[in-house]
């Protein structure tokens, strides 16, 4: 079709709001069109005799509409009408209130409301269908460690670290878990493809069955799933296939960030139902989430072995199964890291197998913080730690490595000395961990007053700390901001994005994030709730974008304090017998801290 | 139509926020209204609506009351004056 230059008379029918006009002036004339700016605030009769001499195809008018506007506008209608020049011209009008149905009411041929694009208007003025710019939109998965040597910047705590792992690694040379048995027979003798296909191997049934509890073995003998949980029925199977299917064909991911570099953004999904999650995830994405993150139901730690099915239940946390990570995993759209957490239980290695072989991109393993504040013994879990970093490293998955126990009351430094333990572990080990501190209001900061001031210095000084240590990638989590917010909407939604824009801020690779419903504790969480934050970081990331907040003097004294209390905590585990009597000591969280080594899976490491 | 019962102590307006699955903005809008009007409003307006793949995320609003008419809660505070 030849290129026809069309002429346009803009009228901004308003005492002051002409910019959306010139805006659109600027792309109409880049598209080669003739175009006529009138100045503001002319009255109808003006336009129309000023119409009848320029002959325009287009009059676009712009109005922010409010009390008697829609009487002018009418006016106008009606006038170019009586003129005889509504025939030969497209009368079309925009602005902030502005809706199609408002606007042909009003007898326009168009009308633009807000988030209107410019490439919207020109295609309306060439007569041609809009077609978004969905290249802009365009999202792939992104590898949060790449670039990363992870080479220690201190040399000090790097030789700690590595004489720590070493002891590590002798002490648990020859030990066994059934822990450690089950995550062998998972990567030995499960074969994901037969699962797809409905094979039930009797073999791995019973095999497996003798290394579960009483509830997994029941599951793998007798087919009874867990008493709080049950099966999604046929019919439901079938809805929710046809659902996803609906929801994908309409499906197109939005970008949080505004600038290259921004932090990944990762959600948190565990309402107990996988249909659910499936639901909010796919709102997440739409909503531009990068990453998703399963919860589990705390019992699934406790509790040795997995039972199986497509599993659903009324409680916090969905139950890790294959049938259930399987359909979380179909619903998932190409561009989206899944996260699957492994970190604290007496399946620690076993999820690690289990979501290498389902598809996930990264998980969670954190020796420290499972043995001092999610209940698993601390021997158990540094041998099932070590199998899990291992098998991570099989199934190349990048794991975090959170500092949840700060939230028990253990002070930074300290949770930082384990994670760091982890960190070193992994590295040896070929892995690629992410440090994961916590951007939160900890029970630390609440009696030592170091956010009395702000939210800034300290979660500064814990990045400032962390990188001055090692070369590794940062994921503050999770969510950010955590104890900050509250049950209101706006004042939660807005400490997410602005601890997200700190984050930003502070050039770290990702963050997770809350819902606006993360105070809330009288049900599940909401999926507009989950919008609402989303929303909200897109607009820190959009305020800021290359932009930077400066924290004040505190946070590199802080930073440089954390450092040396890190350093003397190392000293003292690698002076330690063992690293397994350090967590027991205390060193790297007391019970006067908050901190209580865990009795799951005590007495089940053995010799091989 | 006149508040009544607790409706009328609402100041001005009742805003109801949520996610609705739907397959369009038009369709989103179009359920909001609705859902507003099926709850016994009339005078209803959506102020709010993105859509994205799985349906929109809303906010609805019903005028209980618009500047200038009769608003009950000034009576009801008065009254409450009075007895106390």
């Amino acid at each position: 079709m030849a290129f026809e230059r069309r002429k346009i008379l803009l009228v901004p029918l308003d005492p002051v709001h002409d910019i959306g006009l010139k805006m659109i002036r600027r792309g109409l004339e880049q598209a080669g069109h003739q175009t006529m700016l009138l100045p503001p605030d002319l009255p109808p009769e003006e336009i129309v005799s000023i119409m009848g001499k320029e002959h325009p195809d287009h009059v676009m008018i712009s109005r922010t509409l409010g009390y008697g506007v829609g009487e002018v506008l009418g006016r106008f209608v009606d006038l170019a009408d009586a003129a005889g020049l509504r025939d030969k011209t497209a009368l079309v009008v925009g602005g902030m209130a502005v809706r199609p149905e408002l606007a042909a009411e009003l007898g326009f041929d168009a009308g633009f409301g807000p988030g209107t694009s410019v490439e919207e208007v020109v295609a309306f003025v060439e007569g041609r269908p809009y077609q978004p710019d969905l290249a802009g939109a365009k999202k792939q998965k992104k590898d949060i460690t790449a670039g990363y040597a992870y080479e220690y910047r201190h040399a000090g705590i790097g030789n700690l670290l590595e004489k720590i792992v070493t002891n590590i690694l002798t002490w648990s040379e020859g030990k066994i878990s059934p822990g450690i048995l089950r995550s062998r027979l998972r990567d030995e003798s499960w074969d994901v493809e037969s699962f797809r296909q409905g094979k039930v191997s009797r073999e791995f049934s019973e095999a497996y069955a003798q290394l579960c509890d009483p509830v997994p073995q029941a599951f793998h003998r007798k087919g009874e799933v867990h008493p709080k949980t049950r099966r999604q029925t046929d019919q439901e199977i079938a809805r929710l296939e046809d659902y996803l299917t609906k929801t994908k064909s309409r499906m197109t991911v939005s970008k949080v960030q505004h600038v290259e570099g921004q932090p990944k953004v990762f959600i948190q999904y565990g309402t107990g139902c996988p249909f659910m999650d499936i639901a909010h995830i796919k709102v997440c994405e739409a909503w531009g989430a990068d990453g998703v993150v399963h919860f589990d139901p705390s019992w699934g730690a406790r509790t040795e072995g997995f039972i199986g099915g497509f599993l659903t239940h009324q409680e916090d946390g969905s139950v890790v199964t294959p049938e259930n990570l399987s359909w979380i995993k179909a619903a998932l759209e190409a561009s989206t890291l899944w996260q699957v957490r492994a970190h604290r239980g007496l399946n620690t290695a076993e999820t690690v197998v289990l979501a290498g072989k389902l598809g996930a991109d990264l998980t969670k393993i954190n020796i420290a913080y499972g043995s001092l504040a999610a209940g698993t013994d601390p021997a158990r879990l540094t041998v099932d730690g070590i199998e899990a970093i291992r098998m991570a490293v099989k199934y190349k998955l990048p794991f975090d490595v959170v500092t949840n126990e700060e939230l028990a009351g253990v002070p930074a430094h300290k949770a930082f000395a384990g994670m760091l333990i982890v960190t070193a572990l992994g590295r040896r080990l070929g892995a690629r961990p992410i440090l994961q501190p916590l951007f939160s209001y900890s029970p630390e900061v609440m009696i030592g007053g170091q956010m009395i001031n702000n939210y800034i210095d300290f979660n500064a000084a814990k990045i400032e700390a962390l990188r001055s240590i090692i070369d590794a990638p940062l994921w503050p989590g999770a969510p950010i901001g955590f104890l900050t917010q509250t049950e209101d909407r706006v004042q939660s939604s807005m400490t997410t994005s602005l601890h997200a824009a700190l984050a930003a801020s502070l050039r770290v690779d990702a963050i997770s994030i809350a819902s606006s419903d993360e105070a809330y504790s009288g049900g599940p969480i909401i999926a507009a709730s989950r919008v609402d934050t989303l929303q909200a970081v897109a607009e820190g990331f959009r305020f800021f974008g290359e932009g930077r907040i400066t924290p004040t003097v505190h946070a590199q004294q802080w930073a440089d304090e954390m450092v040396d209390k890190i350093e003397a905590v190392l000293k003292e585990v690698a002076q330690s017998p063992t690293f397994v009597e350090a967590l027991y000591a205390g060193l790297l969280g007391s019970k006067e801290e908050g901190a209580y080594p865990g009795r799951g899976g005590r007495g089940t490491v053995t010799e091989k | 139509m006149v508040a009544q019962g607790v409706l009328s102590r609402v100041m001005d307006a009742l805003d109801l926020e949520t996610f609705l699955v739907c397959s369009s903005e038009e369709e989103g809008k179009e359920l909001a209204i609705r859902l507003m009007k099926s709850l016994g409003f009339q005078d209803v307006d959506l102020v709010f609506i993105r859509f994205g793949g799985p349906g929109a995320r809303i906010r609805v609003r019903a005028y209980i009351y618009r500047p200038g008419q009769d608003y009950a809660w000034v009576r009801q505070i008065d009254d409450g004056e009075k007895r106390g």
